[in-house]
């Protein structure tokens, strides 16, 4: 048990949020620059820094009159916390801050300053620190982009790597499914609180205390499902991946009824932009959906084992990369 | 805020004069942010220095209690001196509490009353989102350590939630029955720079009592020939159940105004039982351990043991209620040398199932998401037993307790240590040792006050005299003819209630003309069904009609029936029928087993007893039974889930009362 959780968990869920509307909020870059200043550079623990008054708050970490304001209704939050926290505990969930071992470093190294304060985890943890491999896809996606997702579930599985999925269905129920068919080991990373995550966490409990499967969640503990929390739950499962695997990226539907081009797309948009080596199915021309177009965007083509495609050959060439 | 301010807020808000310095010294460091662990024995005032720190801070003070009975008492004594107080527990209806946690969420209440095991309720840490909290109190602290007397695994828990509380926060655990072992406990395990405040435990109004006698019938006898001369009102520990019940037949049978009170009564009687006390109602209440705790009673004026408790600190603990006033209490304990000693060692020795159940249940938790009926069911441990192995592992982090929707499973630790059975073995030892200080106090020669305080770590030099080894006269126990042949006739028209109505079923209580196990009825019942001693002797018939008439007198039935045997023959099909003769009620053998039962006995517990029996019996012609009152017999009676499985079934036929006698009920089960 670490005794400080309540502490960060107040930090990561209880200072306003920047927005558009709310500029002066928090950014997670300002979070993460604060617990650089008192963690790193002044050696202090979290208690401490709460514990300091506001003169030092002010004086040695430079905090504007407001953010002190919203550190001091942020420290009146803590005790209600650690309710939440035995609660969770005492659930075998366990809360991982930026700053311990425990916490990914693929994330960390991925995601920089937009890494989450706290994960939560029930499971495995040591599996956060093995190489990790993501696949990813629509919710409908066909039968051929399924066995796509068996066949790198399994081939990834096979050579010890852990499979990274959200527990959606389509492609990440089937990754989830095949590595547990060949007793690999996966990260569920969710698209809710963790706490709220009950019927899965008896689904999947000879997985968890075989070792076999951490789930994982970076939102309130007590959050529910959200369409938001789900496309944000898209940057951490690329994050906590050494590589990426996308079965299909499909249009979707969203609430106006206009078509949109999905999660999947978006993140591996967004994974190019930061550098992100992804690898594709390369459809069939009859498909209709949006790998041909990610692959053109930079994206590497893969065949239906994972194996890449080079651009300049019409033969399929053994890509030299390990799993 | 100074003691001077301090005590002006306390004479507007409690009515009273000042603080005592302990009580302001713990008060002090509490209003300043500060952990304390207060010592003090029960009189001493420890809930002002919780309640009066409450009154002062913005919000919400939550107590952690683990007696329901001192919620509602502190709760009462608060909400009459105008300060917001309310409790949560189990025993108001879900309706009520969550009304009450409304309450707390929009800042309503001052002081909130809560069970431990609360913080497993997900509506309860809901609120604790939306709560001001200003202090948290662990109220009987001595409950989070298994050193104490009274461990608690619920504590378990409270004790992580402390942890994990802010720096500033003030937290209060208080006892009055901590030795020094469990005081360090404590603070090793609260942490966070407690501070440990000790008072003296001594009561120099107790007047202490050793009565040694040489049978039951002694401790029975001096009993009723004395207990009226006591002065006021007061409490009769016994060691079981069933010597409540007994104990308390006896007094109403010599016109003594009394009654029975253990944990298996339903929450309104001991409710009332409680309230009753409070109000003198009787002379005495005849009770297992289960009360005493947290009833803030001022005048209780003796408490008298039948039996030594486990320790010292269990007995200082139950004497402790005693002339909270001040005034002179009688604290009696009776100890007959040749029997007395066996139920704590039974307690401390049986305490513990074999580490082969305990495997067992590792390897059940093991292979899926159970709750606890599904364990005992899997691996046919009686519930008690399966309680203990629980705590055990959930102490040592082997398993865990989470709750799926309202339903508690258990789950294994990955990674966890292999059972610690040395941990089982140390505290074997230390339990064996206090009971051997346990019979110390009996054999002492000198200030049992003195004894008590020296075991409980309070090295006073005070020199008392108010016990029969330093003045006072000692108890002698004379019996004569008279009193032998009062209790023989009472013994000889005692005869115990079954205990099987229920809602959906025409059955009513019943008869047991004796105890199994503790009689010579008992060994007669195994002659002839283990031992092929024939039929059973008469004088069963003799006492199982005795015990008709004193329980249905001359009540008419129309039908005798008899439960179908697993394996002794027709040895209850020939007693059922020499009642019919007697009582010139018609018998029938129609009642049949439609499927094998096994012996109900092989099972540890109620959910596969009644699985075992549950519609294994039918009856040939159903149209006899309809609107008539039956008289059903049978030779033993255990959980009576086979009396209560027929009962069902001939409600279900049309029988309009059902009527169970058995000759021998069994001791067992629940002791407290």
């Amino acid at each position: 048990m670490n005794k400080e959780t309540a502490y960060w968990m107040s930090l990561a869920h209880e200072l306003p949020a920047w927005s558009f509307s709310n500029q002066s909020g928090w950014k997670n870059e300002d979070k993460i620059n604060l617990i650089i200043q008192f963690y790193y550079e002044k050696k202090m623990t979290i208690e401490v820094f709460f514990s300091l008054s506001k003169e030092v708050w002010k004086t040695e970490f430079l905090l504007s009159e407001q953010r002190i304001a919203e550190l001091q209704t942020c420290k009146l939050t803590i005790a209600n916390y650690s309710f939440l926290a035995e609660n969770m505990e005492s659930s075998g969930i366990e809360a991982v801050p930026l700053i311990s071992q425990d916490y990914s470093k693929t994330l960390k190294e991925n995601l920089k300053k937009s890494a989450p304060i706290v994960l939560y985890i029930k499971g495995n943890k040591q599996i956060m620190s093995e190489e990790s491999v993501a696949i990813v896809g629509s919710r409908d996606a066909s039968d051929i982009a399924l066995q796509f997702t068996d066949n790198i579930a399994k081939s990834v599985s096979e050579k010890y790597k852990v499979i990274v999925s959200g527990f959606a269905k389509g492609v990440d129920k089937q990754a989830l499914d095949s590595s547990i068919a060949c007793r690999g080991q996966s990260i569920i990373v969710l698209p809710q609180g963790i706490m709220t995550f009950e019927s899965g966490f008896k689904t999947y409990y000879k997985q968890i205390i075989e070792g076999d499967v951490l789930v994982l969640s970076v939102f309130h503990p007590k959050a529910g499902w959200g369409k938001d929390l789900a496309m944000a739950r898209n940057s951490i499962i690329y994050g906590l991946a050494k590589e990426i695997y996308v079965a299909e990226a499909k249009p979707s539907i969203n609430r106006q009824g206009k078509e949109t081009k999905g999660g999947t797309w978006t993140g591996v948009v967004d994974g190019l932009k930061k550098g992100r080596t992804i690898y594709v199915r390369q459809p069939e021309n009859s498909e209709k959906n949006d790998n041909k177009i990610l692959i053109q965007k930079g994206a590497i083509a893969v065949d239906n084992k994972g194996n890449v495609i080079l651009k300049d050959s019409s033969k399929y060439v053994q890509k030299i990369f390990s799993f | 805020m100074n003691r001077q301010q301090a005590e002006l807020l306390l004479q507007q808000n409690f009515k009273l004069p000042k603080f005592y310095d302990e009580q302001w010294k713990t008060i002090d460091r509490v209003l300043n942010g500060g952990r304390v662990l207060l010592i003090e024995k029960t009189g001493f005032g420890k809930s002002l220095c919780f309640q009066f720190p409450a009154t002062v801070f913005n919000g919400t003070t939550v107590i952690f209690s683990p007696l329901i009975a001192l919620m509602r008492d502190q709760e009462k004594k608060l909400q009459s001196l105008g300060i917001a107080a309310k409790c949560i527990n189990s025993e108001q209806t879900p309706e009520e509490n969550s009304q009450i946690i409304e309450e707390a969420k929009r800042g309503k209440i001052k002081i909130l009353y809560i069970a431990p095991e609360r913080q497993e309720n997900n509506e309860w840490i809901e609120a604790t989102r939306q709560m001001h909290l200003s202090m948290v109190v662990v109220d009987e602290a001595h409950c989070i350590s298994v050193w104490g007397h009274d461990f608690r695994p619920a504590f378990k828990r409270i004790i992580n939630l402390v942890k994990l509380l802010p720096k500033g926060l003030p937290v209060l655990a208080t006892t009055a029955t901590a030795t020094k072992r469990v005081e360090q406990d404590i603070a090793q395990q609260i942490g966070g720079g407690i501070t440990i405040l000790r008072g003296n435990l001594m009561r120099e109004n107790f007047k202490l009592f050793v009565a040694k006698v040489n049978s039951e019938d002694e401790k029975m006898i001096w009993l009723g020939k004395n207990i009226e001369k006591m002065p006021g009102s007061g409490v009769l520990y016994t060691g079981t159940r069933i010597d409540t019940e007994i104990y308390s037949k006896w007094f109403n049978y010599l016109n003594i105004n009394s009654t029975a009170y253990n944990a298996g009564l339903d929450a309104n009687s001991r409710i009332a039982i409680e309230n009753g006390l409070m109000k003198n109602q009787w002379k005495c209440i005849i009770s297992t351990n289960a009360l005493g705790m947290g009833i803030d009673k001022p005048d209780i004026r003796f408490i008298i043991h039948t039996q030594i408790p486990q320790s010292p600190i269990h007995y200082y603990q139950e004497i402790g209620r005693a002339g909270r006033d001040g005034e002179t209490a009688y604290i009696i304990l009776f100890y007959n040398p040749n029997e007395d000693k066996k139920l704590p060692e039974a307690f401390i020795e049986g305490g513990r199932p074999s580490i082969k159940k305990y495997e067992k249940v590792i390897e059940c938790i093991k292979t899926g998401l159970f709750s606890e009926r599904e364990i005992i069911k899997h691996t046919n441990l009686k519930q008690s037993q399966f309680r203990v192995i629980k705590a055990d592992l959930l102490e040592q982090g082997i398993i865990r307790e989470v709750n799926y929707s309202h339903s508690k499973k258990y789950e294994f630790v990955p990674n966890s240590q292999s059972l610690n059975t040395k941990a089982f073995e140390e505290l074997r030892a230390a339990k064996t040792k206090d009971l051997e200080q346990m019979i110390e106090y009996i054999d002492t020669t000198d200030s049992r006050m003195k004894f008590l305080c020296d075991y409980l770590g309070d090295n006073t030099n005070h020199v008392f005299t108010n016990c029969d080894n330093t003045g006072e006269k000692k108890i002698k126990v004379i019996v004569a003819d008279e009193w032998t042949a009062k209790l023989q006739e009472f013994r000889e028209n005692y005869f115990s209630e079954l205990v099987v109505e229920s809602r959906d079923s025409n059955i009513i209580n019943g008869v047991a003309a004796s105890y199994y196990g503790v009689s010579n009825v008992g060994d007669a019942i195994h002659r002839s069904k283990y031992e092929n001693g024939g039929d059973f002797p008469d004088f069963l018939l003799r006492l199982t009609l005795k015990a008709f008439r004193k329980k249905f007198g001359n009540e008419h039935f129309d039908l005798i029936l008899y439960i179908p045997p697993t394996k002794s023959g027709d040895l209850v099909k020939n007693f059922a029928e020499k009642l019919s003769q007697v009582l010139k009620i018609t018998i029938s053998h129609n009642l049949k087993k439609v499927r094998e039962t096994k012996e109900q006995k092989i099972f540890e517990n109620n959910y596969l007893k009644h699985e075992n029996v549950s519609n294994a019996f039918s009856y040939i012609s159903p149209s006899e039974i309809i609107g008539k009152k039956i008289l059903l017999f049978d030779d033993i009676c255990d959980s009576c889930a086979t009396i209560k499985e027929i009962g069902k079934l001939l409600t279900n036929l049309g029988a309009i009362k059902i009527a169970p006698i058995v000759i021998a009920k069994t001791v067992g089960g629940d002791l407290v």
